[in-house]
């Protein structure tokens, strides 16, 4: 394909004098591209025979209408967005004419920067990348474009190989209220249960497990078993005088991880959900007001973790994702619950890990009844995170961008990119064959994510996502610094979140 | 203090650049380790080094980029800021100008403001205010050279005051008596005896220029990222990448330390005048 | 001495750009203090709420521990700075071998950027495996956790300010004590005055407002200071390092609310500025007595 596009392009300055030289008005080019399609499509024909499919020349001639647009978007500095910006984007280049700017940057800079541009109506950037948490703000804003009406509205712009139908069910976390996309997916990950295949199955450490415990070893389904393993695995190592801790903990005193790892990771699997805010009622947090936020079950699986926490590595304490991916690839825990953009290096890039080929994946231990609540939909256990790329309103050339969006969206594209950067945003993409070997080495993370996926969830879909994180976050550091107690601490977190939904106006 | 040995001035000079390099050799060490051992027990010593940091780095274009970009800004800054900085003291010291203790301390205020909040308006400046067609300040080197003047003016200025002040008015007085006019006592007798201050204020808003981040980060985008912006690019949701930022810090430590040799032996330079004086 | 023209002349590009880069945005800001605006809120816009924002502060426990740890840390890290970049000022004015040497060597933490400042720091003091806390632990037996342990990390702040920003102060100092003239010092050595004297007597009057500039500087970047240490604790342990540059930048940037993060803005500038403005009456006024003084005499 893209040695057909080489040779169209060759031709086509005669094409392209033909256009500028046109007198029409863009009211007339219309018909112009008309005639320039036919010509193009007949002169690829004479050239190629056969060699291209058919609707090889869509690029290129959507591309023609928009010559010489230069496309800038911003997005996080992770491998799934340096693909788009080191292949991707000078890929589509090549066989549109029109030219991707893709700016990386930090997480923080780069929420801020979207948000500034969007909220100033600058129109600095063509295209955002939207994280599954921030959607709902910026849909609540109306700051972004609907994809899917806009290529209703114009059927020149729909590429031949896009579809939306053909997106994982990710892909529903862009969608508005009416059903339309509003981002094209293209990183996505579950957070999940990591362990250490060699120790797990060590027969000197199971001995030494079912002597401690009576139980054979094996990963963990329940909160108790979990505590346990971790619990066995620090006293074994501490008796053996190894570098080995039970877990790891994303527990960090200063950043918002552990408050994520809290929330979005373990009140889950206590059954709960979406942080403990009751959005039907009233955007409820506290119990007395009829949210879960400090619930017994929140306060029960506080003090689980804040008890993992303790026999975690003692580098937990100012761990972020950074650094719990590292304390893991660093063969300094059995276990942990890990995000799936660092579980895929971990298990399988040995220039970043130590214990490559030792790595299982299994589900989240979890309380009882919660698995059947995932199940029907009303629960879930565990983070399913990514994001997604849109076009802000204030775009200059939404035109060219949803071009991009559309390339980015084929299923054609998508098996380098999971292999470059294990991410799966399209169905198909599961049976890649690079995807499958890779799925083997990642222990079969692939095959859990697209089986189970549909027991994770993403942020629960509230336009104030950092807002409330922030407003509650100073407590939760507070509870991890030991200055208030878990119990104390989550009534405060109740209150202050339900406070700063008050003065945002969400509560009433 | 001549009375001391200089064998221990010897030794403390020793222990002290000890003490002051051992954090950049840190640095080094974290560019020449792959990320995984940054997690084991450590040691001071390196056994093996891992150059791959510094292949990735020295390969990046981007980075060049971003390279030429912080070298043209700081360099800008820092040299417009000395010369407004050095008229505007000289007029301070030398001219009855109404108020100026007052102008001199409202200077200063422009640097006590807490950079986060101020963003919002220096974004709406650089992209509506100051945007004429399809020209914009977002995102040009000439617009961070200019912002970067409200926390460097003041820096500068406060920095070269008291120099001014010292050289003695008589001096000029001398000067101008002989015939010479403002701008050749500016020149010759002003300007020499001033150098080494002009010196380091020269290195120093340089330095800050060099180092700004919050400004740069918000206000650039594509063509003029400096390099503390790129190191940022390494603060990732998947992991920090320690090593690379690492081999990119102990890279950019070169031009800075050219700079610095030569800018530097300005202030020894300043000694010698110094006994002219009077 | 020329027209007073010449002098504004000399003067005016400074205050015009310091006027539109510095005196617009501080009344954009101000504005922006009077209204309560979070674009994220159920109502997006601008809501004027007059002096709401600045009554909230002053009962916001999260502000005020943060304005104190942050005039702690300031105050910790100016003295040590000053007398260590006074100290090693004067010892630079001598004459030793391998000076200009030594004087490189010293000023280079100055050129490393902020935020690899902190990653450094952070990497040297991770708990249990960074190369600080692990030889603490094997020779001391000192269990080092930035993570758990709020004032080791409080500690490690200043430490890591001083390292980084000491050589600012020896420059500025050093500046100034070189170009200072020469024959009050050999007066004074004629007449027999000892170190102590000449220190107190001579150098310290004379170059007391390069100390006062250099206070000046660093007093405001430690009440600012942001990058460092968002790099190496994040704010944390708990609120302990959350200085109140980093507390504005959280409520500014992840939390986007605007209104409230101006009105912080504005009282910590205010409270920077009346600082440095009793700073400044405090130093140069007896500057001023003690001249008068002198012509009495």
């Amino acid at each position: 394909m893209v040695l057909g596009t080489r040779r169209f392009r060759t031709g086509s300055p005669v094409v392209e004098e033909w256009t500028r030289l046109s007198p029409f008005t863009s009211f007339g080019r219309k018909q112009m591209n008309v005639k320039i399609k036919i010509g193009a499509v007949a002169l690829v024909a004479s050239l190629m025979a056969g060699t291209v499919p058919a609707f090889a020349d869509f690029w290129s001639d959507a591309g023609a209408k928009l010559k010489g647009v230069t496309l800038r978007g911003v997005t996080e500095s992770t491998p799934p967005s340096n693909y788009i910006k080191d292949v991707l984007a000078p890929e589509f280049e090549q066989k549109t004419g029109i030219k991707v700017e893709i700016e990386t940057t930090s997480w923080d800079q780069m929420y801020d920067k979207a948000i500034k541009d969007m909220e100033a109506k600058t129109g600095i950037y063509d295209m955002v990348y939207i994280e599954q948490d921030i959607v709902y703000a910026y849909l609540a804003r109306n700051f972004l474009v609907d994809i899917t009406q806009t290529l209703k509205g114009d059927p020149s712009l729909k590429a031949p190989d896009f579809d939306e139908t053909k997106f994982t069910t990710f892909a529903n976390y862009f969608k508005g209220a009416n059903g339309d996309l509003f981002g094209v997916p293209m990183e996505a990950f579950i957070k999940i249960y990591l362990y250490r295949k060699d120790l797990f199955d060590d027969p000197k450490i199971k001995e030494a497990f079912k002597a401690a415990t009576g139980k054979d070893l094996a990963p963990a389904k329940t909160h108790e078993d979990y505590t346990q393993i971790a619990d066995f695995f620090t006293k074994y190592a501490k008796d053996n005088s190894l570098e080995l801790w039970g877990t790891t903990a994303q527990a960090h005193t200063g950043h918002p991880a552990s408050w994520y790892e809290f929330f979005e990771s373990v009140a889950p699997t206590f059954g709960v959900y979406n942080w403990g805010i009751d959005a039907s009622n009233n955007y409820a947090a506290s119990v007395a007001n009829g949210g879960t936020m400090n619930s017994d079950k929140s306060k029960e699986a506080l003090k689980y973790w804040l008890h993992l926490r303790d026999i975690a590595p003692p580098e937990s304490a100012a761990s972020t994702w950074t650094e719990v991916a590292t304390t893991f690839a660093a063969g300094r825990a059995a276990q942990g619950l890990v995000y799936g953009e660092n579980a895929a290096w971990i298990a399988s890039d040995a220039e970043k890990s130590k214990v490559v080929g030792n790595v299982g994946v299994a589900l989240p231990p979890v309380a009882d009844g919660v698995i059947a609540e995932a199940e029907a939909g009303k629960g879930y256990i565990g983070y399913y995170d990514g994001g997604a790329f849109g076009i802000p309103v204030t775009s200059k050339s939404k035109e060219a961008a949803l071009l991009f969006l559309q390339y980015i969206g084929q299923d054609s594209v998508q098996g380098g990119w999971a292999v470059a950067a294990p991410r799966i945003t399209n169905t198909s993409t599961y049976e890649d064959p690079g995807v499958k070997d890779m799925d083997a080495k990642l222990g079969g993370y692939y095959t859990m994510l697209k089986d189970d996926g549909k027991l994770f969830a993403g942020a629960p879909p509230y336009p104030f996502h950092a807002q409330v994180r922030e407003a509650t976050s100073p407590i939760f550091y507070r509870i991890l610094t030991g200055e208030v107690g878990p119990d104390e601490g989550l009534d405060q977190m109740a209150a202050a979140a339900e406070a700063e939904l008050q003065n945002l106006g969400y509560r009433k | 203090m001549q009375t001391r040995s200089p064998l221990i001035g010897m030794i403390f000079w020793i222990v002290l650049s000890f003490v002051t390099l051992f954090p950049i050799y840190w640095l080094f060490v974290i560019s020449v380790k792959p990320a995984v051992d940054l997690f084991s027990s450590p040691s001071v010593f390196l056994d093996t080094i891992y150059w791959n940091n510094y292949a990735k780095v020295l390969t990046d274009e981007t980075l060049r980029r971003y390279m030429f970009n912080s070298v043209v800004i700081s360099s800008g800054n820092a040299i417009l800021v000395t010369v407004l900085a050095f008229f505007a003291c000289y007029a301070l010291s030398r001219y009855n100008i109404a108020g100026k203790e007052n102008i001199f301390f409202w200077t200063i205020t422009n640097r006590m403001a807490p950079a986060a909040v101020f963003l919002l308006p220096f974004f709406l400046l650089f992209t509506q205010v100051f945007a004429f067609g399809d020209f914009k300040l977002y995102d040009t080197r000439i617009g961070l050279i200019l912002l970067y003047c409200t926390f460097n003016l003041p820096f500068a200025i406060w920095t070269l005051r008291p120099t001014i002040d010292g050289i003695p008015k008589e001096l000029d007085e001398a000067a101008t008596v002989d015939g010479a006019s403002t701008w050749q006592v500016i020149r010759e007798v002003v300007f020499p005896l001033a150098r080494p201050g002009l010196a380091v204020t020269l290195i120093l808003t340089w330095v800050f220029a060099w180092n700004e981040f919050l400004l740069a980060a918000t206000l650039t985008s594509f063509n003029a990222r400096t390099l503390t912006t790129g190191l940022s690019e390494y603060v990732t949701t998947t992991g920090t990448e320690w090593g690379t930022m690492a081999a990119i810090a102990i890279i950019t430590l070169i031009p800075a330390l050219i700079v610095f040799s030569v800018v530097q032996r300005h202030i020894i330079a300043g000694l010698t005048f110094g006994a002219v004086k009077e | 001495m020329g027209s007073n023209r010449t002098g504004w002349l000399m003067l005016a590009p400074t205050l015009l750009i310091l006027g539109v880069f510095g005196i617009v945005p501080f009344f954009y800001v101000l504005y922006l203090s009077f209204h309560q605006w979070n674009p994220f809120a159920a109502n997006p816009n601008m809501i004027f709420i007059g002096a709401n924002n600045f009554r909230r502060l002053v009962f916001d426990g999260e502000f005020l521990t943060s304005l104190w740890f942050t005039l702690k840390f300031a105050f910790f890290a100016v003295v040590s700075e000053i007398i260590i970049g006074y100290m090693l000022a004067q010892m630079l004015t001598r004459d030793f071998y391998g000076k200009g040497f030594f004087r490189t060597i010293h000023t280079l933490p100055l050129i490393v950027a902020p935020i690899v400042v902190g990653s450094v720091w952070r990497l040297m003091t991770t708990p249990s495996i960074g190369i600080i806390p692990y030889y603490l632990n094997k020779w001391f037996g000192y269990q080092l956790n930035i993570g758990s342990d709020a004032t080791a990390a409080f500690i490690i702040t200043v430490i890591m300010d001083i390292w980084h920003w000491t050589p600012l102060v020896t420059l500025t100092l050093l500046a100034a004590i070189v170009s200072l003239p020469k024959d009050p010092f050999e007066q004074a050595q004629i007449d027999g005055a000892n170190r102590w004297q000449i220190f107190w007597h001579i150098t310290l009057p004379m170059i007391r407002p390069a100390i006062l500039a250099t206070v000046f500087i660093r007093l405001m970047d430690a009440l600012r200071t942001v990058d460092e240490v968002w790099m190496l604790t994040g704010g944390g342990p708990g609120a302990a390092t959350r200085f109140v540059g980093l507390h504005i930048w959280k409520i500014v940037f992840p939390k986007t609310d605007y209104g409230y993060g101006s009105a912080i803005s504005i009282i910590v500038l205010y409270l920077t500025l009346v600082m440095c403005w009793l700073l400044y009456v405090g130093l140069v006024a007896p500057r001023v007595r003690r001249s008068k003084v002198n012509a009495d005499a």
